[in-house]
């Protein structure tokens, strides 16, 4: 089968539609998703765009197995630039609406323009238009989802955005239903800035599948693997991911307060056993998945999906704050705000440090939970602090001439992982397309502390190039087939293959995948140097490459940043941090 | 290659470590087989001739990826081969052993299909390359990248088995999954069953 791709042109400056088609032959070049997401915004990444104007589109890409039955397989990509880092970026959810988007006959929708007034996008199968959403606009989340399932029904895709999008918070995120995050790089502030404050796609067809028995058979061998799999079978349905507060605690990886120290002992009040125990109402999770790894929690009078294990420690550990009953609240009043956790726990953490030092006043202190609730609201609503804590740790830190204190790359604030004791993962966040990431630098928490699929020594150097360039251009892979990374811990690339064949017919064998992947990477790279994000902008805040740690499993260790850097560059053909002609060459990019 | 510091030291621990283990689990003779990690744009391999059960510091060389230099006349036979993988493909890690049962077995078959339930959960099948010559040959240097696009491990009729992987403790792991699947089939052979009655799942082999 070798279907071509329908795609919805939306401008929502003038309210027209147009149907454009894309050739399978274009799309399996990158696969589909966040691939095909950022080979579409190519044309916009120029040195100085400001995504906020509405001259950026987003872009809403299904994967080429979204909707297919794929296990963890029915997410979607939305790209965008982004306007917390200024780089091209991509963010994924589950949830229905890439599935309905399929069902609905189409595959993905570039969204152009600025609507005049707030509208929500509504594609009904065939069917596509803009209805007023004045009446939405200041809304919370789960207001908004309340009312738009009102009126069309459980079963409804739906993305929208909370108060932080609407006011332009530069980590804005986009929730879908039941909670779900787009959460990085600040999508939600770019759908904001087009006043369009939800997407709802119904769709009743069905997605083809070129050969159903050979699906059913790798299906069950991959599910094998999926239910034989610890982390997939057991870990993460039990306890979601805060199953890695001990775990990352005992390596000597859990960052405290802005990254200064890290955790150390076994009797942590936060760990995912206490909030599984104490806090935990259900499980939850993504459409379709078997995984399960969501929960829903109450503390406090407050009831909501999360806290991830990054939410946890962002609003958490990394302010000082070590009692479950206020993160809980801190975390679900994010998601109902539409605002990231990790940054905006970062520019909390940030600000209490310069606080600390008294560099910049605030009125957030490490360890004082009772003014989160608050400076949370303002960062929404963009009132005093909470006004130039919007534009994120870094401009807030460069403000105040204290950039260092920032921990964050290219804008980016940093997951909870101190790269001094993983160091693969220092040279991921360094190296991430869309900034401090864990996600698009590649998981090498994976390898350097679950040991998935072999364990490499955290602070060993030497090979980690290779291992970051890997974990890249498989998360690549599984972000543009718009399939769970959970799911790609238990299946090898090969298993991805042989599901694409017999989804699409298309023959991209494990290794072809890979390869697309580092296609995919590589003109990332290209869009952000012609933006004007270079080699330069590879770089750790001067704390994890200066000072040792001074406790834990790791203590005395640095990252050693150029050795890795050196490495990663030369595995990749990147002479300086440049991709060589030869090797644009290639990958097709040339053309 | 600085070979004074203490990731050095990790990375010939990690050599020493699985190039025992091949060697005491009778997966290679006194001086046979040979490793390799991919280490940016240069390869570390084991010296030509290497007892891999008694590696040491002087035993790795570091050759160019695509370039010669002097450490290409200390490296092993199969430095070539080993260059031509990670070339053409992304894997870190390459593992190269003389298993005796999966050797044996695979001068008789096109692929090593296990009939065991571990094999099985490792492995759908493993292809065997049959080459006129082997042993660092230009066909062997030709064919073996493209089979290690699709298989973690390829059998060559008659020499033995390169496995491929993240690192080299993943390499050793499918080699010594292969040849005790082997051995296995290779038990139930001898008790006089089939392998018609030991394929039960058809769609196996279809993988």
């Amino acid at each position: 089968m070798t279907k071509d791709w329908n795609a919805l042109n939306i401008d929502l400056s003038s309210g027209t539609v147009e149907r454009e088609t894309l050739s399978c032959e274009y799309v399996r070049r990158f696969i589909g998703g966040r691939g095909l997401g950022a080979a579409l915004i190519a044309p916009y990444a120029t040195e100085g765009v400001d995504p906020l104007d509405g001259s950026v589109p987003l872009v809403l890409a299904a994967g080429p197995l979204t909707a297919a039955g794929i296990p963890s397989g029915d997410r979607f990509s939305l790209s965008t630039i982004s306007p917390l880092t200024g780089t091209v970026m991509d963010t994924n959810s589950g949830g229905r609406l890439g599935r309905s988007l399929r069902r609905a006959g189409s595959d993905l929708m570039i969204i152009s323009g600025v609507s005049a007034d707030p509208v929500v996008l509504v594609v009904e199968d065939d069917e596509v238009r803009l209805e007023g959403a004045l009446d939405l606009w200041g809304c919370t989340v789960s207001e908004t989802i309340l009312r738009l399932t009102e009126r069309w029904g459980k079963t409804a895709g739906m993305s929208v955005i909370g108060p932080a999008g609407e006011n332009g918070v530069r980590y804005a995120s986009i929730m879908t239903e039941r909670m779900r995050a787009m959460g990085r790089g600040g999508a939600g502030a770019v759908m904001g800035s087009k006043n369009l404050k939800a997407m709802v796609v119904i769709g009743s067809g069905k997605v083809p599948v070129h050969d159903k028995e050979r699906l059913k058979v790798v299906l069950e061998e991959s599910n094998r693997w999926l239910r034989a799999h610890p982390v997939t079978s057991k870990a993460l349905p039990a306890l979601g991911t805060p199953m890695l507060v001990k775990i990352c605690t005992r390596a000597g990886i859990f960052p405290l307060r802005n990254f200064q120290s890290v955790a150390v002992g076994e009797d942590q009040a936060y760990t995912g056993e206490e909030l599984a125990k104490r806090f935990t109402v259900s499980s939850s999770g993504c459409t379709g998945c078997y995984i399960q790894c969501g929960r829903v929690t109450e503390a406090e009078g407050s009831r909501g999906e999360g806290p991830e294990y990054e939410s946890l420690w962002a609003l958490g550990p990394d302010l000082g704050i070590e009692d479950l009953a206020k993160i809980i609240p801190a975390a679900h009043r994010c998601n109902e705000l539409g605002m990231d956790t990790i940054s905006a726990g970062g520019t909390l953490a940030c600000a209490m440090e310069l606080a600390q030092r008294d560099v910049r006043p605030s009125t957030v202190r490490f360890g004082e939970a009772g003014s989160i609730m608050k400076v949370l609201e303002d960062i929404a609503y963009r009132r005093g602090e909470g006004d130039e804590m919007a534009e994120g740790s870094l401009i807030m830190a460069r403000n105040a001439g204290a950039q260092e204190y920032a921990m964050q790359v290219k804008g980016m604030e940093l997951p909870g992982y101190d790269p001094r004791g993983a160091q693969g993962q220092g040279l991921a966040y360094a190296t991430s397309n869309r900034g401090g990431c864990h996600l698009r630098g590649g998981y090498l928490i994976a390898r350097e502390i679950l040991g998935i699929p072999k364990k490499v020594h955290g602070t060993q150097v030497l090979g980690k190039g290779g291992h970051v360039a890997r974990a890249q251009d498989f998360g690549a892979v599984a972000d543009s087939l718009s399939v769970c990374r959970f799911a790609t811990f238990a299946l090898a690339p090969e298993y991805w293959s042989r599901m694409l064949h017999a989804v699409t017919g298309w023959e991209l064998g494990g290794e072809d995948l890979i390869r697309t992947g580092e296609r995919i990477i590589t003109l990332e790279r290209i869009l952000n140097l012609e933006m004007g994000v270079g080699p330069d902008s590879d770089r750790l805040p001067p704390r994890f490459t200066n000072e040792p740690l001074t406790e834990g499993a790791c203590t005395g260790e640095v990252v050693h940043l150029d050795d890795l850097l050196a490495e990663y560059y030369a595995h990749r053909e990147w002479p300086g941090g440049i991709p060589s002609e030869n090797k644009i060459k290639e990958l097709g990019l040339d053309e | 290659m600085n070979k004074e510091g203490e990731s050095f030291k990790r990375l010939i621990e990690e050599f020493s470590r699985v190039g025992r283990v091949l060697f005491t689990g009778g997966l290679n003779n006194s001086h046979s087989g040979n490793l390799s990690v991919r280490l940016g744009d240069r390869v570390v391999i084991t010296r030509r001739g290497a007892m891999l059960g008694e590696l040491s510091a002087d035993d790795l060389v570091d050759v160019g990826l695509i370039e010669d230099d002097s450490g290409i006349a200390l490296a092993s036979t199969e430095v070539k081969v080993h260059r031509a993988v990670f070339a053409a493909t992304s894997h870190l890690a390459i593992v190269h052993t003389h298993p005796r049962t999966a050797t044996a077995l695979s001068m008789g078959r096109d692929f090593l299909v296990p009939v065991d339930d571990e094999g099985r959960y490792y492995f759908k099948r493993i292809p065997v390359l049959a080459v006129r010559a082997s042993i660092g040959s230009d066909d062997l240097e030709r064919e073996l990248p493209a089979m290690l696009k699709d298989y973690p491990i390829v059998m060559v009729r008659g020499h033995g088995a390169f496995a491929v992987g993240g690192n080299l403790e993943e390499g050793l792991q499918i080699t010594h999954a292969l040849e005790w699947s082997c051995d296995i089939l290779l038990r139930c052979l001898a008790l006089g069953m089939t392998e018609e009655d030991l394929m039960d799942d058809r769609t196996h082999g279809e993988w």
